[in-house]
């Protein structure tokens, strides 16, 4: 197996590009979530990641049927989306706090994917906090 | 308290200031400046050593999973020869380093 | 005294600087007391950053709040250690932190590198002088600890979350593990500047490379458990960007310390090895970029810290002046074996190794694939624990397999014959296992059951292993099994530790798969008097229960647990609501039973005026990650463990040459 072309060579080569093939299969497969603000969130009908700053006055039960509902507004701006959101609500919701919601917009409302509402730290060194 | 600050500080600047400049307060006039850096042969001669380090590691270690029984006894009759062979080939290729270095000095 | 905080950092950056350029100057010319001196400046350096530590730990200590960052992370009654965990809890004092420490490794590294290969040292001064100089710059010029302000009566107070015992242990072991990575990649470079083809950089910072992995890697397991108990959700990795970051450099490392052993006793992967070192080191730096600048949670962070350019400007410069070192010296680098046969040890590790790599570019592409999407399409796409789940059963499992496979196969070349008898336990083991363990319902995760088999594999390999280097020794020189074994471990360190740290990484992967693919999670509104049932534990809800603490209201809700007919015990998952910073914090209660290594965790995640929202999970084999934390150590520590046999060899191989060449 001594060739000048070493097998080692071979080996590293197809295993890289077989990785990378696995790699991209997956990634244009599975795609990944966008991460938008509410006012990029007009027309779009696919799962997003919502981003913003939670305004109004929250109301509801996040563990009913009904739903915790609140708005989320742009980080710098106003425009703001009504959100309905079931399952754990993190520590650090508040009003005025930066959160991220999966979910998808439905007749102008955001309905949130269950469990999936995360906080971002308001600090700018602690790590981020998660439900 | 600034003056204790000022006082520390200034001790700091100068101790350091004299450790960075020892190497050329203790010799302010060497005979050579050179850093010992090791040349072709001295090169030449590590790699042999470390040659000569590999194969005997090698050596020890297919003892070793001889002993403990990952290589089987016909396995190892099969690599013993060419490893001891290794190594003699690598304590044969330091050694007449050392006495063409004498000669040359001897002369 | 803030005065002095600043001239001692200021010192420091200067002693760095002239490191730099004095020893860079030194060494291209090679003039020995030059040399010496930038290394003296090196040493001075660590000097003058510890005065710099002392002065803001001193600060701390005395509530000096006309320093800005004390008043920022600490309060009047915030208590000691918590003051002095402080220390690291801000952006400015965690890099004081980092200097501190990459200074005092500096120092060792110089100190204990004298004694051989003075032109390698020579080399190795400027690189070290060129990281300390960027971080003492920082300090100095971007972000000092040592702002002053007009003293306010109290300060902001720490955030409550942070007020544990893991802030005092979790970012110093960190730290020690990033800043330790330092040390070998300054060798390697310092090996191609000097144009050494040889081993000695390798030699010397064999040590450092393992001490630095160890402490990142139970600087890991640490935030892990700190995020299961304190924060609470239920898991104990998020593939959050910035447990990644940490993740990362781990796994480069790992991939180092097991390609190096190959150039060691083949003299192959030269170049292979100065790209992991490269690797490692800059995903180092980019992971504390990462959680220093914000830049993955929001774009709009990266303005918000002037660190972010600063360090993007200086891990590119890093890393492009390597990569073109390596480049340079490339014909330096050409290995002259090759490797014999597919079926090796070498190829196991060469194996090992892609797997490695493989993984931590994946989750290095998921880290940055927002930022890139943000640049290329406008928005930011993120991918999460799906995408790093799908790659990590990709790449993981194979690996665990290989750690089996590795110890059974010989170096060179084994023959099939000789691989069969030594597979054959192992492999009967691990089929056994996955077969009991499939009768009893393992089934239900395809994946699990894989992990399982192949983790009872590779105990049986490393079990076997074991016994037949006790039996052996035994064979050689009689006396009790006891004996046999410990002799073993004792004269054969580096691989009989390296076993153990295996087992280790395998108990880890064992309790992993249980507490993740086999977890059950239950959730229910309770009334008082309800139950729910979770994994055949009855939970019932008694009411609540409220309790005044010093700055804090801890409400708790009392949960009855049952199992069959027993009872087990009352455990009160809860909440606190502290008065002062208006947060409140999750309090989980969790059941550990010894007997199984599982855990019944409870969160109480909404309280409500009579009813309680209660989620239950039920991990199964979890414990086992923090006991493996143990093992890892112990065997870290027997590799560690200096050898005195191993010191002359080496002293002799690099000394001995020196009378030859006097002529």
């Amino acid at each position: 197996m001594a060739r000048s072309g070493s097998p080692v060579r071979l080996v590293v080569a197809l295993s890289v590009a077989a990785a990378l093939a696995v790699f991209l299969l997956y990634v244009s497969v599975a795609g990944g979530t966008p991460s938008i603000q509410p006012s990029q969130l007009k027309g779009r009908s696919g799962e997003v990641a919502l981003v913003g700053k939670v305004t109004g006055r929250p109301s509801g039960d996040p563990h009913t049927a009904q739903g915790y509902r609140f708005r989320l507004r742009d980080v710098e701006g106003s425009t703001s989306v009504p959100v309905v959101y079931r399952g754990s609500v993190p520590d650090l919701f508040k009003v005025g706090r930066e959160v991220r919601v999966e979910g998808r917009l439905r007749s102008g409302v955001f309905v949130a994917k269950r469990d999936t509402l995360r906080t971002k730290c308001p600090s700018k060194y602690t790590p981020a906090k998660r439900a | 308290m600034t003056t204790v600050a000022l006082v520390v500080g200034g001790l700091l600047a100068v101790a350091s200031v004299l450790y960075v400049a020892l190497p050329f307060l203790r010799e302010p006039a060497p005979s050579e400046d050179r850093l010992d850096e090791p040349g072709t042969l001295e090169r030449r001669a590590l790699e042999l050593a470390e040659e000569r380090d590999r194969a005997l590691g090698a050596l020890k270690e297919l003892e070793f999973d001889h002993r403990t029984g990952k290589i089987s006894d016909d396995d190892y009759r099969e690599l013993v020869g060419p490893l001891r062979r290794r190594v003699a080939e690598a304590l044969r290729a330091l050694e007449p380093r050392a006495e063409s270095n004498e000669e040359r000095v001897r002369a | 005294m803030p005065e002095l905080g600043r001239a001692a950092l200021v010192l420091c950056l200067g002693l760095a600087l002239y490191a730099l350029t004095a020893g860079a100057y030194a060494a291209k010319t090679r003039r020995r007391r030059l040399a010496r001196s930038a290394q003296n400046a090196l040493l001075a350096a660590f000097g003058a950053a510890m005065v710099a530590a002392v002065v803001l730990l001193a600060a701390l200590l005395r509530h000096d709040f006309s320093f800005v960052y004390v008043a920022e992370h600490t309060s009047l009654e915030l208590p000691t250690p918590y003051k002095i965990s402080a220390f690291w809890g801000g952006q400015e004092g965690s890099l004081l932190l980092w200097l501190m420490i990459l200074t005092g490794f500096s120092a060792a590294a110089v100190a204990f590198g004298r004694r051989s290969g003075a032109d390698l040292l020579a080399w190795v001064v400027p690189v070290l002088g060129l990281v300390t100089t960027f971080f003492a710059f920082m300090l100095v010029a971007v972000s000092s600890p040592f702002d002053t302000q007009v003293a306010p009566a109290d300060g902001a107070g720490l955030n409550p979350s942070l007020q544990n015992p893991y802030m005092m242990i979790h970012p110093p072991f960190l730290y020690l593990g990033f800043v330790g990575l330092t040390i070998p990649f300054a060798f390697a470079m310092g090996a191609l500047l000097a144009r050494r083809a040889d081993e000695l950089w390798i030699v010397t910072t064999r040590r450092w490379t393992l001490f630095a992995w160890t402490a990142l890697g139970i600087g890991q397991l640490l935030g892990a458990h700190w995020a299961y108990v304190e924060v609470g959700w239920g898991g104990y990795y998020a593939w959050d960007p910035v447990e990644n970051a940490a993740l990362m450099p781990w796994l480069a490392a790992t991939a180092f310390l097991h390609s190096v052993m190959i150039q060691e006793k083949r003299g192959m992967l030269k170049v292979w090895n100065m790209l992991l070192v490269i690797l490692a080191f800059c995903l180092a730096l980019f992971g504390t970029f990462l959680t220093r600048s914000g830049i993955v949670s929001s774009i709009h962070s990266f303005t918000q810290s002037p660190l972010g350019p600063w360090f993007l400007g200086f891990i590119c410069l890093v890393t492009a002046g390597s990569l073109a070192l390596v480049f340079s010296r490339l014909t330096l680098l050409r290995a002259r074996t090759r490797m014999e046969s597919l079926v090796s040890r070498e190829a196991t590790f060469l194996y090992n190794n892609l797997l490695l790599v493989a993984l931590c570019l994946t989750i290095l592409w998921g880290v940055v694939f927002p930022i890139l999407s943000d640049a290329v399409r406008g928005e930011q796409i993120t991918v999460s624990a799906p995408y790093y789940n799908f790659f990590l059963r990709i790449f993981g499992l194979p690996l665990l397999l290989l750690m089996g496979i590795g110890p059974l196969v010989a170096w060179r070349r084994a023959s099939l014959r000789s691989l069969g008898r030594s597979f054959a336990w192992p492999a009967a083991i691990g089929l056994l296992t996955g077969g009991v363990l499939l009768a009893l319902g393992a089934g239900s995760s395809r994946a699990g059951l894989v992990a399982y088999t192949f983790s009872a594999f590779v105990l049986g390999s490393i079990g076997y292993e074991f016994v037949r280097g006790a039996r052996a020794r035994r064979a050689l020189a009689g006396g009790s099994w006891l004996n046999a074994l410990s002799e073993l471990i004792a004269r054969n360190r580096r691989r009989y530790g390296g076993y153990i740290v295996h087992a280790s990484i395998v108990l880890l992967a064992i309790g992993v798969v249980g507490s993740s693919v086999y977890q059950t999670v239950r959730e229910a509104r309770l009334e008082p008097g309800q139950s729910m049932t979770v994994a055949g534990n009855r939970l019932v809800f008694r009411g609540y229960e409220s309790r005044r603490g010093p700055n804090h209201l801890a409400i708790r809700a009392n949960v009855d647990v049952y199992r069959g007919g027993d009872y087990l015990g009352r455990y009160r998952p809860g909440k606190n609501r502290y008065f002062a910073e208006d947060q409140v914090s999750n309090e989980v209660s969790i059941r550990r039973d010894w007997l199984t290594g599982g855990d019944l965790f409870l969160i109480a995640d909404g309280i409500n005026d009579r009813s309680l929202d209660l989620k239950a999970l039920v991990k199964p084999l979890v414990n086992l990650i923090w006991i493996s934390g143990f093992i890892f150590l112990a065997g870290a520590l027997v590799t560690l463990w200096p050898s005195a046999a191993e010191q002359r060899r080496l002293a002799a191989r690099y000394r001995e040459l020196r009378p030859l060449v006097r002529a």
